[in-house]
């Protein structure tokens, strides 16, 4: 199977039909790079880290060129626009030692509501946590009922359940860190990432 | 493997899991789109559920996106063949592997939190080469 591909791999790049890479900078403007961990085979030390390049594929030192003025071709601007949106993150707060929202959440569960229903195939991870105040053993259990009510709040909203998970961090990942047995209304949160 | 005692405390405290398996979810597809899993052959219809090993399948008009549970999106276009052959993640410590293979078509990948857990974490074979992802967004394109 190997030599297959590896022979495979020789046809194509003798031929102008080479697998081919675009590097793009992200969504934030920042630039990433890949390394060329094996070519043909063989492992190579190179690495691609030029924004908007063209890299043929293959070589184990290859060279990159940039898009230009030319731009991407219309297939790749096209694969560029079928990419799904970027996860989005929804922070809900919690009276203390309650599963009671603060008032100010309300609409942020409003917008998490509509966020939800305009996304195609949604997964929805929603992550429950306490501050430190009680046991460890209770603030499990509490930050696992915060995470259900906005669940079921969602659901009572008409969303599908089998689109959403819940779990309860107790007091394990605070936002801010405090000692023990110290109410913080930052800390009091269900997080609720929507992809 | 330390991990392990807070990792079974959290499973106990799955109030509603998706499967255990997903790894990745449909967002869209059109065209002529399928997903192959062992001799199954799934319509990708949005929502459904990825697993590792799947192979996502398109013919001429073809495509297809999806999104993973580490936030990496996937545009699969025309006349594509890809493959999620290794699929790790670590949703509680944010952490994992991937191995994705492309045998032929196009794959457009804005990578996520495996990309970033560690270095070349997640990486992408084509017929003629091995790359490892450093946290960012490209094109694959492999010839037929």
């Amino acid at each position: 199977m190997m030599r297959l591909a590896t022979v495979a791999a020789a046809f194509l790049t003798a031929g102008c039909a080479t697998s081919s890479l675009v590097l793009l900078p992200d969504d934030e403007g920042h630039q990433g790079s890949l390394a060329v961990i094996e070519a043909n085979g063989r492992p190579t030390e190179a690495v691609i880290s030029a924004g908007n390049s063209r890299t043929k594929l293959g070589d184990p030192t290859p060279a990159s060129r940039p898009l230009g003025t030319k731009g991407l071709r219309k297939t790749e601007a096209a694969l560029l626009t079928g990419l799904p949106p970027p996860a989005k993150s929804f922070s809900l707060y919690f009276d203390e030692g309650t599963v009671h929202l603060v008032p100010e959440s309300a609409p942020v569960l409003a917008a998490l509501r509509d966020e939800i229903a305009a996304r195609s195939g949604p997964e929805v991870e929603v992550i429950g946590h306490t501050d430190t105040v009680g046991s460890d053993d209770d603030n499990d259990i509490l930050s696992a009922r915060r995470a259900e009510e906005v669940l079921n709040w969602l659901v009572a909203q008409g969303l599908d359940r089998s689109q959403m998970s819940a779990v309860g961090r107790g007091e394990r990942e605070l936002k801010q860190a405090t000692a023990d047995n110290v109410a913080n209304a930052a800390n009091r949160t269900v997080e609720v990432i929507v992809r | 493997m330390l991990q392990l005692p807070v990792g079974i405390g959290i499973i106990a405290l799955l109030a509603a899991s998706p499967a255990i398996a997903e790894i990745a979810r449909v967002k869209t597809s059109s065209g002529a789109a399928i997903v192959e899993r062992g001799s199954q052959r799934l319509r990708p219809a949005p929502g459904l559920q990825v697993e590792m090993g799947d192979r996502l399948v398109t013919g001429k008009n073809g495509r297809m996106s999806l999104t993973f549970i580490d936030d990496t999106r996937f545009a699969v276009g025309p006349n594509s063949r890809v493959a999620v052959s290794e699929f790790q993640y670590d949703r509680v410590r944010r952490k994992g592997a991937m191995v994705t293979k492309i045998d032929r078509g196009s794959l457009a990948v804005v990578s996520g939190r495996i990309a970033k857990s560690s270095r070349d974490a997640m990486k992408v074979r084509t017929p003629n080469t091995l790359l490892g992802v450093r946290g960012t967004k490209f094109i694959v394109e492999v010839p037929q």
